[in-house]
């Protein structure tokens, strides 16, 4: 009997059973076309540049296919020098976003959430100024004969000026209260998303407001400060213009590497290439990091 | 005088009548900053009003802009500011139009001040300028007045700014303060050799550069704020620092004299309104006003005869015939075929 | 001081995994006030070491803002809470060594069901095979054997609760608290946790405070029932006589199902319902009284039965009935605005078969069943 269900099933000889089949059909396609446009972005403003991108990274001087313009870039230790830099200015910012933001989020969530949105609004404030006026006004501050300089002589904390700009301190500085916000957001919203019991079960089990905070709000803050910090990282990487005015030349990011090769040579291939490996790298780098988040996801409960 | 003017502009006026009357505007792109403003009172806005040539004004002028937009088959500037070295560079890319000479009157051009593809608009040097508060006046006793005071350290103790980024007008200097004869600059950089001779001494320097700096406007302000105590940067920038109130001078000695000037990019959208447009902008009349607006000279010879200009402003002009045998012309012909190399060189020193 | 000795006896006592002692509480004056309302007002209570005590009251009146001051959660305005000798009032909740299951149950989602349950243990420093042992120990009592590896999320709301139930005793306190524990599972579930809650209860012979708003949960499973409601402490009892002697309409209303029918004092001090005396006031001058019928005490009785020494009759009409599947409710109306509901069992014996909506009813009830309350209905 079970068997003659089956097969009538199979054979689509049920009430309707045809009818109902193509309904269904019928309605995941609709709801399939609702990405059609979000596709067609991709597609114009991801794809397309993208292959550009690689094809030109490819074509050689005389116009067929090279590899020219990624040997160039083993032909001088600058282009190594530049990658390292690279990382290690959006590493640096992105730790000093989570010591400066970790803290902040923190107080916030604690706070009511009217007042938590009053703070919050102080912290995206800067989103609201341009970017360029947010760098130029550090440079202002910080420079030899800039407000904190000239503040700090007067009242004695220094005898002579303290160089804080024109070098890897000031460009530290700059991007990370550019890039605070993107940390906090994500971070903010995981802690707010802390069951309040959590903490109340922690310490009811024994753990001083020390321990707690470590063995169980940390962890359960995690997701959200690896969400930020990858935003952060990952912004980073491309940046040009706080490197350019607060670096004074000295941190020479890969952004920074293909704007002279563009306004010297006009060199798209060179450049691409720069941008491939850029990529590459940023590619490679968010791989390792979803390993490290697949090993915390376990913890979390998934596989 | 002011008939002549006059007459000229009435001429000019019904000239431009017949051909500007259904024309576009034409978009037509600078610099920012002092240099921008100069350019706009002392050029644009009279030639505009007295040929009738609507034009569009933006900032931002590169070469590799412009490029993009003709490599892209987008262009929407027609007239773009730019170096000579760039123009010529852009030149050998295919990027730009060949200039009409039938249309632009160059005859009254210094030499050297045009090719085929671009009309020069000013004279300019690359100096170095210091603080003339530490290191005293332009010519007083004991100021510094070479390359090679400029890369020594223990006579004029203090921080130095560079250029960022480009090689252009980077390597002579060095080269000079290293004992090379100016005459021989170029010789001894076509080498491969010479041009790590002149990365080695910056190499040396750079312990003692605080800023390297990425345009004309933040020459200024570097001197303005005091960040640094001497720099190399182009005349017209100092000259407008000080008039701010900045305290600093500069020498012509050794300079490297340089010229900017107007590149077409390749399939301009009003070609023939722009080429009637750089003919008004090239005459002397113009280029005569320069002078009260930034110290950069004419190219057109007969300004120095048209203009109104204190004596003083125009013997502080680059391309002022008592000043010229002091500089040192930038070969062009060496950054056609040397740049990039010496540009990767430069780099590898910036990014140790 | 009275800590540190307090803190040595703790450990001392969770040398025994299934901390066999347990402690009175003794709660006094206790205060809390949210701007000007009392969330507790001047609560006297006393635990008894070993019971299980429910605090048993609607929403907002008090009950889990009296369990959160006890575990350390709230700090109130006033007040004195000991445990045993010692005053705990100050007491930070990590140094209070109570046990306590959250409703959420409040499961630390990145680790597993091992490590939550030997999360308490490890705090205390207790390692390697010992923190193995008992947590085995503690799952093998829940009833969870072999779950140690699991993650949270794998888990039934069932299985969640007895590891928050294992959690909350593995280390041995000698008070544990339980915040609605059983509110998230479904019917059938939370009744059969209701016998495992007690059975554990007398096995672990804990001190227990339990909080609740479901007043069948709370005569199923408690020694003592204390009524909240606005702060206060209403009644405090087991749970027959809370059932059967409610101290005001408030509690006879919020336990159990009741009909509040009003009555007459005469001035012999007797007090009538229709002219039928139910009970006496005794030397009461109280004006109102109350009569509290509970459905299930309500009977059918014969057509044409009287009132007498054994039983109160109501006349009354039939206007519904309902199917209930172990039981039937009537609803019997006697007079225009006064109706009774009556429940009866479904065997053929106590249905009223006979009976059809409209149709005119005898309703009983045993004397010994009478409940009256002083005061008016409206509570």
């Amino acid at each position: 009997m079970a068997r003659a269900d089956a097969d009538a099933s199979r054979s689509g000889r049920h009430l309707h059973g045809a009818a109902l089949k193509r309904q269904h059909t019928r309605e995941q396609w609709s709801v399939l076309s609702l990405v059609v446009p979000a596709l067609i972005v991709i597609v114009l403003i991801i794809l397309i540049p993208l292959s550009w991108l690689f094809y030109l990274s490819f074509l050689g001087d005389n116009g067929g296919f090279s590899l020219e313009n990624y040997h160039k870039m083993t032909q001088y230790k600058s282009y190594y020098r530049i990658f390292v830099t690279t990382f290690q200015v959006s590493i640096l910012t992105t730790l000093a976003c989570i010591a400066l933001g970790y803290p902040l989020a923190f107080f916030l969530a604690q706070l009511p959430p009217r007042w938590a949105g009053v703070f919050m609004l102080a912290v995206l404030l800067p989103f609201w100024t341009s970017l360029l006026v947010r760098t130029y006004a550090w440079l202002v501050l910080l420079q030899k004969r800039g407000i904190l300089n000239e503040f700090a002589m007067q009242v004695g904390l220094w005898e002579t000026p303290i160089k804080l700009v024109h070098n890897m301190t000031g460009t530290l500085i700059g991007m990370a209260h550019i890039m605070l916000p993107f940390l906090i957001l994500p971070l903010y919203n995981a802690m707010r998303k802390i069951d309040k019991d959590m903490m109340h079960a922690a310490a009811n089990l024994g753990a001083n407001p020390i321990n707690a905070f470590w063995r169980v709000y940390f962890p359960l803050s995690l997701p959200g400060m690896v969400a930020g910090s990858l935003i952060v990282f990952v912004l980073c990487l491309g940046f040009y213009v706080t490197p350019a005015v607060l670096g004074g030349g000295r941190v020479i990011m890969v952004s920074n590497q293909i704007t002279a090769i563009l306004e010297n040579q006009f060199d798209w291939g060179a450049a691409s290439a720069l941008g491939v490996v850029l990529l590459v790298a940023t590619t490679f780098t968010l791989y390792l990091a979803a390993r490290v988040f697949k090993f915390d996801a376990a913890l979390f409960g998934r596989d | 005088m002011e008939i002549r003017t006059k007459l000229a502009a009435v001429v000019a006026a019904t000239f431009a009548l017949g051909t500007a009357a259904t024309a576009e505007p034409i978009t037509v792109v600078s610099w920012g900053g002092s240099y921008g403003q100069a350019q706009d009172n002392a050029l644009f806005n009279d030639a505009s009003r007295n040929s009738g040539i609507e034009i569009i004004r933006e900032s931002g002028a590169s070469m590799s802009k412009a490029c993009l937009q003709v490599e892209s088959g987008a262009v929407t500037w027609d007239l773009v500011v730019t170096g000579s070295g760039g123009a010529a560079a852009a030149a050998a890319k295919g990027c730009l139009e060949k200039i009409d000479y039938s249309v632009v009157d160059v005859s009254d051009f210094y030499p050297n001040t045009y090719t085929d593809y671009c009309v020069g608009s000013d004279v300019f040097a690359t100096v170095m300028a210091w603080n003339t508060d530490k290191y005293g006046a332009p010519g007083s006793d004991g100021a510094p007045n070479s390359w090679a005071d400029f890369f020594d350290v223990e006579k004029f103790p203090g921080t130095r700014a560079y250029r960022a980024n480009n090689v252009d007008g980077a390597l002579e200097p060095a080269l000079m303060a290293d004992g090379v004869a100016p005459e021989d600059v170029y010789n001894v950089l076509a080498t491969r050799e010479g041009k790590e001779r002149a990365i080695n001494k910056i190499r040396e320097l750079k312990p003692h550069i605080a800023v390297f700096w990425e345009s004309g406007a933040m020459q200024a302000q570097l001197m303005k704020d005091g960040e640094v105590d001497m720099t190399t940067g182009w005349n017209g920038r100092f000259d407008n620092a000080k008039k701010d109130g900045a305290t600093v001078g500069y020498t012509f000695n050794q300079a490297l004299l340089d010229y900017d000037c107007f590149a077409m990019p390749k399939g301009a959208p009003n070609k023939d309104t722009a080429m009637a447009f750089l003919a008004e902008v090239s005459k002397a009349e113009y280029q005569a006003n320069l002078p009260f607006h930034i110290t950069y000279g004419p190219t057109n010879k007969k300004a120095y005869e048209v203009t109104t200009a204190p004596a003083e402003l125009i013997r502080a002009l680059p391309s002022h015939p008592d000043n010229v045998p002091f500089m040192v012309p930038v070969s062009l012909d060496w950054y056609a075929e040397h740049r990039a190399e010496a540009l990767e060189l430069y780099i590898e020193m910036l990014s140790e | 001081m009275l800590i540190d000795s307090r803190l040595k006896l703790s450990f001392a006592v969770t040398d025994d995994p299934l901390g066999t002692t347990a402690l009175p509480i003794e709660i006094r004056d206790l205060t809390k006030r949210y701007g000007s309302v009392y969330a507790l007002n001047s609560v006297d209570l006393d635990v008894h070491s070993g019971e299980f005590l429910t605090l048993l009251g609607p929403s907002g009146s008090g009950k889990t803002t009296l369990l959160m001051a006890i575990a350390g959660f709230n700090r109130p305005d006033s007040g004195s809470i000991r445990f045993g000798e010692d005053e705990v009032i100050l007491t930070p909740p990590h140094k209070r060594e109570v046990g306590m299951v959250f409703q959420s149950y409040a499961l630390f989602p990145h680790m597993n069901v091992a490590d939550n349950i030997g999360f308490p243990l490890k705090l205390r420093g207790i390692t390697g095979a010992e923190r193995a042992t008992r947590v085995e120990e503690a799952l093998e009592t829940v009833q969870l054997s072999g779950f140690g590896a699991r993650n949270i999320d794998q888990l039934s709301g069932g299985q969640r609760q007895r590891v928050a139930l294992a959690r909350a005793f593995v280390f041995g306190p000698r008070i544990l608290l339980m915040d609605e524990p059983l509110s998230a599972l479904d019917k059938k579930l939370r009744e059969r946790m209701q016998i495992e809650l007690k059975h554990l209860h007398r096995k672990l012979g804990v001190t227990t405070v339990y909080v609740t708003h479901d007043q069948r949960e709370a005569l199923t499973m408690s020694d003592r029932i204390a009524v909240i409601n606005d702060g206060e402490l209403i009644q405090l009892d087991t749970p027959e006589v809370i059932y059967n002697s409610p101290a005001n309409a408030f509690v006879a209303d919020f336990i159990g199902e009741s009909t509040m029918l009003p009555l007459k004092r005469d001035d012999a001090g007797a007090l009538l319902f229709r002219g039928q005396k139910v009970g006496d006031a005794g030397a009461d001058e109280g004006k109102d009284w109350t009569l509290v019928v509970r459905p299930e005490r309500l009977f059918f009785a014969g057509a044409g039965a009287e009132t007498d020494d054994q039983t109160i009759v109501l006349k009354g009409v039939l206007r519904e009935a309902v199917f209930q599947g172990e039981s039937e409710m009537a609803l019997v109306s006697i007079d225009d605005d006064t109706e009774v509901a009556v429940r009866f069992g479904t065997s053929g014996r106590a249905s009223p078969a006979a009976s059809i909506t409209g149709d005119q009813v005898y309703i009983g009830l045993d004397r010994n069943d009478v409940i009256i309350i002083p005061g008016g209905q409206a509570a």
